[in-house]
């Protein structure tokens, strides 16, 4: 029998594909990859926070037996172009910048020179050896001191700090506002974060002087893209060369541009005609690789006396560090653009200001937007304590309802295919509420302060062309994939997404697999390399589902078609209508029931290569399909998080006592992955609000260039999470795929901030920074004490 | 100019006994047992994360004892008994029974600090087949992973900790 409707690939928890070569050491990192003869990088990075560059002598270095060469900004100058970030979108300034530095650094571990060297400890020797005068500048720490007036500029033409800005406001948010409502604030700050890869970055590339190609093995979570960003650096043709990228150890957003290091290296290849080859070490990761994060932001708010939300204005000032690697609005704007989630809210005013400060420069950390959900979420707990009111009651009265979708927020954004009503309700009774609510109380009396924390996020998973459009970004959201099936019936697809660790090669196989209708394990997945990989957008976002894995649902789906007509040929029949793929055979319905016509894929892609004149008449031989594919504007996935903590009031330290998220990521492709997808974001939220902070002294000096000062947890400081599923599928995707990945980060930095806001609700702390350390929450007790 | 004093080491011939064969490097003194692991032997599976010894990727046994092989020259580890994530290997040359169970219960994403977590675990619960989670939580605590939040590689451990015992009390 055979189910046409039911998924029989998709949904499957099958164990990954991936995993046999990662389980015994054989996987292929870019530091695994052995390349005779490399020449091994490493960068000379400046100890100023913000300086003059006077001069380089790297005479001593080069004399040092070994060392090819130590390259400058103005060698490199000549072989690559500038970037320059110029966008066009509003509010937003164009910036350039040169491959090294050439006249100043911008941060403490910018760039000043690169070493080339016949290995990495020569290269590391030599570096003692290069004698750079600086004159230091005034550092620049603090974002709201750059706005001030007569603050020193990061970048002398632009004449400002301020970077980025930009505003809305709907035709009545500022009316409604001033006309004598109380306004309650609330703020809201994340510290500056990174994203911590336990492998570092790093690059081989190769120069093939003969052929004029250029060859780089690089960890990168978009590899076509960033084959585009370097071919032009380069000033060489796209077609002059092949990005690949191995097996990756993390990206978390941090492996998607083209980083300064990459290209320099490439370059040196280039010039030197010689492979060079560069391994960042983990000091260099931490402090000059990308940040994240680094946030402040405010809500006014005016409200119904039942809680209702009657208009809301928004301000993020966002400190961008001293490069923009992205156009400067790429991150803080999206926060804006959906902040209203899953609360009805039509009144609506926001300005976001991106400033340009002394420090790394930031990018995308696994949910740039991430900070969402934690400011409305906290926004409506806040409005409950001034209205006396329980924060569930508030979250009720402002929720979108089931019949209310779609929905369209202030913004112009549509919400549909989400159901955050009936996720935060099975969680309330999952955790027993009102029970937990009175058992708080009583607690209480005991000196025990428990917290209940509840975050309702809704998580933009894959941004469609359009959206990029809307929010004044650049780019593309489409994704392409190819299906080939090959003369034996063997099966090999692609795909222009690239893994850092997500298990793609089982989950494509299976959206595959599904489309094309055989199983999953015979279809074999070609992920990160440009030659193979058609060009799409990468790993990015939560689109590896939808993007990446519809997609290729599509392309297997194409597949069937073209083997289904070959099929109904070679049985004689005048149609194919009858026919479907199960299992990599060819099945027949008649009247009711399927039978197996004993036909197989590789019967079918034998006359497609080998008998082509058996073909349907004006067929092309062979089975190669291509298929590209733009997904909606925005697809939401949306989840409820729950967190119990108990805060020691003498000790500053927060358990988390029980952690539930109630989640609706739509269809699910292997729920193995997606679960561990789900952990790795929550914990990495936990773990942001909790422990990690890149620390800059008065002076610009990263203080926190270690593991032992850049801390994220160990085994021994998660909780464990308890994961529902309220799964509906999203009606325009293929399969129904939503994608997740991200939200978990969202609503762990909500949930968490919350329980400890509820906790401390007694002693009137309500938390608005981050990391929640014991530290810090000594020192807001022993202000109230 | 300060540097004009570097000196330029000679290199070494050593012999290493890893994961049961001798294997004869020559190398400069100061080279981290990591760096040849990887670039003298070619055993590219025990990772480099950190060299600094917190993130536990680089984790090999040295006579029997989970140690930090970027935290060790290699000219130290002459006539110890070194085993890395290559000599782990089950019955009939497939997983062990902790590799099978990070497998099903997915407790790898990126795969990085994975070779470490098996070389500390295949030790471990040969000592202590029947470990409480918070002793496995403890042990672990010496990898740091990104990707999976610890929760199924716990429960890997646990898994992989039954099948032992069940291997052990049939034999």
């Amino acid at each position: 029998m055979l189910n046409k409707t039911a998924f029989s690939s998709i949904g499957k928890r099958q164990p990954r594909s991936e995993d046999y070569r990662l389980l015994t050491g054989r996987g292929r990192y870019i530091d695994d990859i052995d390349i005779s003869g490399a020449l091994h990088a490493c960068f000379v990075r400046s100890p100023y926070a913000h300086a003059r560059i006077l001069s380089i002598d790297g005479a001593d270095a080069e004399d040092l037996p070994g060392v090819v060469g130590v390259f400058t900004g103005n060698d490199l100058s000549q072989w690559t172009t500038k970037l320059r970030m110029a966008p066009p979108i509003e509010g937003v300034k164009p910036l350039e910048m040169t491959t090294l530095p050439i006249d100043k650094v911008l941060f403490h571990g910018d760039l000043v020179a690169c070493i080339v060297a016949e290995d990495r400890y020569l290269a590391e020797d030599a570096m003692e050896l290069v004698d750079i005068d600086y004159e230091p500048l005034p550092p620049i720490t603090d974002m709201f001191k750059a706005l001030e007036d007569d603050s020193f500029l990061i970048d002398e033409t632009l004449g400002t700090n301020l970077i980025s800005q930009q505003s809305f406001a709907t035709p009545d948010v500022h009316r409604i506002m001033s006309n004598g409502d109380k306004v309650i604030e609330s703020t809201f700050s994340e510290h500056r974060q990174t994203h911590l890869p336990i492998e570092t970055r790093g690059i081989i590339a190769q120069w093939d002087a003969g052929c004029e190609h250029l060859t780089v093995h690089v960890g990168n979570q978009a590899t076509h893209p960033y084959r585009s960003a370097l071919a032009a650096r380069l000033r060489i043709s796209e077609s002059q060369l092949t990005v690949i990228s191995p097996d990756v150890g993390g990206g978390f957003g941090q492996k998607i541009a083209l980083y300064r290091e990459e290209l320099t290296v490439a370059a040196l290849a280039r010039y030197l005609n010689q492979p060079v080859r560069w391994r960042e070490d983990r000091m260099e990761n931490l402090m000059a690789a990308s940040h994240a994060r680094e946030d402040w932001v405010r809500t006014r708010t005016v409200v119904e006396a039942d809680g209702r939300l009657k208009a809301m204005s928004l301000e993020i000032v966002e400190d961008f560090g001293g490069y923009c690697f992205y156009p400067a609005n790429y991150l803080a704007r999206v926060i804006a653009m959906i902040l209203s989630g899953p609360y009805k809210l039509q009144h609506y005013a926001y300005d976001v200001k991106v400033v340009l400060t002394n420090k790394c420069g930031n990018g995308p950390m696994r949910a740039p937007m991430a900070i969402t959900s934690w400011i409305m979420d906290g926004t409506i707990d806040n409005i409950a304590r001034e209205l006396g009111m329980d924060p569930v009651e508030v979250r009720r009265i402002n929720m979108i309802r089931e019949d209310e979708f779609p929905y369209q927020m202030a913004t112009g954004e549509t919400l549909e295919d989400i159901n955050p009503f009936e996720t935060m309700e099975k969680g309330l009774a999952l955790i027993g509420y009102e029970k937990l609510r009175k058992q708080q109380k009583a607690d209480q009396e005991q000196g025990i302060y428990r917290g209940i924390g509840i975050c309702n996020v809704v998580e933009s998973t894959t941004y469609g062309s359009k959206f990029y459009k809307s929010a004044g970004i650049p780019g593309s959201g489409h994704e392409a994939a190819w299906v080939r099936v090959e003369p034996s019936g063997a099966i090999i697809a692609s795909v222009g997404i690239s893994a850092t660790g997500q298990g793609y090669e089982t989950a494509f196989a299976q959206t595959v697999a599904e489309g094309l209708g055989v199983n999953a394990e015979d279809v074999s997945v070609q992920l990160g390399n440009t030659d193979v990989a058609p060009y799409g957008m990468g790993s990015r976002g939560a689109r590896g589902g939808t993007a990446g894995g519809g997609t290729a649902y599509l392309a297997g789906q194409d597949a069937q078609k073209k083997v289904l007509a070959i099929a109904a040929k070679m049985l004689g029949l005048n149609t194919d209508e009858q026919l479907s793929m199960k299992g990599g055979k060819v099945w027949r319905r008649l009247d009711e029931d399927w039978s197996d016509t004993k036909l197989t894929l590789a019967d079918v892609a034998r006359i497609a290569y080998l008998d082509p004149t058996n073909l349907p008449q004006g067929m092309e031989p062979g089975i190669q399909i291509h298929k590209t594919y733009d997904p909606p504007s925005m697809t939401y996935s949306n989840s409820t998080h729950f967190c119990q903590v108990v805060v020691d009031v003498k000790t500053g330290a927060v358990c988390i006592e029980r952690y539930l998220i109630v989640e609706n990521c739509g269809t699910v492709i292997n729920p193995l992955i997606v679960e561990g997808q789900q952990h790795g974001a929550t914990i990495m939220g936990l773990s942001g609000t909790l422990f990690e902070q890149v620390i800059y002294d008065e002076n610009g000096q990263n203080l926190t260039g270690s593991l032992a000062d850049y801390l994220i947890p160990t085994a021994t400081e998660v909780p464990d999470l308890e994961i529902v599923h309220m799964n509906t599928a999203n009606k325009r995707t293929p399969a129904g795929i939503k994608g997740m990945a991200e939200g978990g980060v969202m609503g762990a930095i909500g949930a968490l901030s919350n329980s400890v806001s509820d906790a401390l609700l007694p002693f009137g702390i309500v938390i608005d920074k981050h990391p929640i350390s014991p530290n810090v929450l000594r020192t807001l007790l022993r202000e109230k004490e | 100019m300060s540097g004009g004093n570097l000196i330029v080491m000679e290199k070494r011939p050593i012999t290493l006994h890893i994961n049961g064969c001798d294997i004869d490097v020559l190398i400069e003194p100061r080279k981290l047992l990591s760096d040849v692991i990887r670039e003298d032997a070619r055993l590219t599976g025990t990772h480099v994360g950190c060299e600094h010894g917190v993130c536990g990727a680089c984790t090999i046994l040295i006579d029997g004892r989970p140690q930090r092989s970027c935290l060790t020259f290699a000219i130290q580890a002459q006539g110890k008994t070194l085993s890395t994530i290559e000599g782990v290997v089950g019955e009939d040359g497939g997983y062990t029974a902790l590799q099978q169970a990070m497998h099903e219960e997915h407790g790898l994403q990126c795969g990085f600090c994975t070779p470490g977590i098996i070389v500390t675990f295949e030790a471990y619960l040969k000592n202590n087949p029947d470990p409480t989670e918070d002793e496995i939580r403890d042990v672990l605590s010496g990898n740091l992973c990104r990707c999976t939040g610890y929760q199924n590689i716990i429960r890997a451990i646990k898994k992989a900790a039954a099948m032992i015992r069940v291997d052990v009390g049939g034999a």
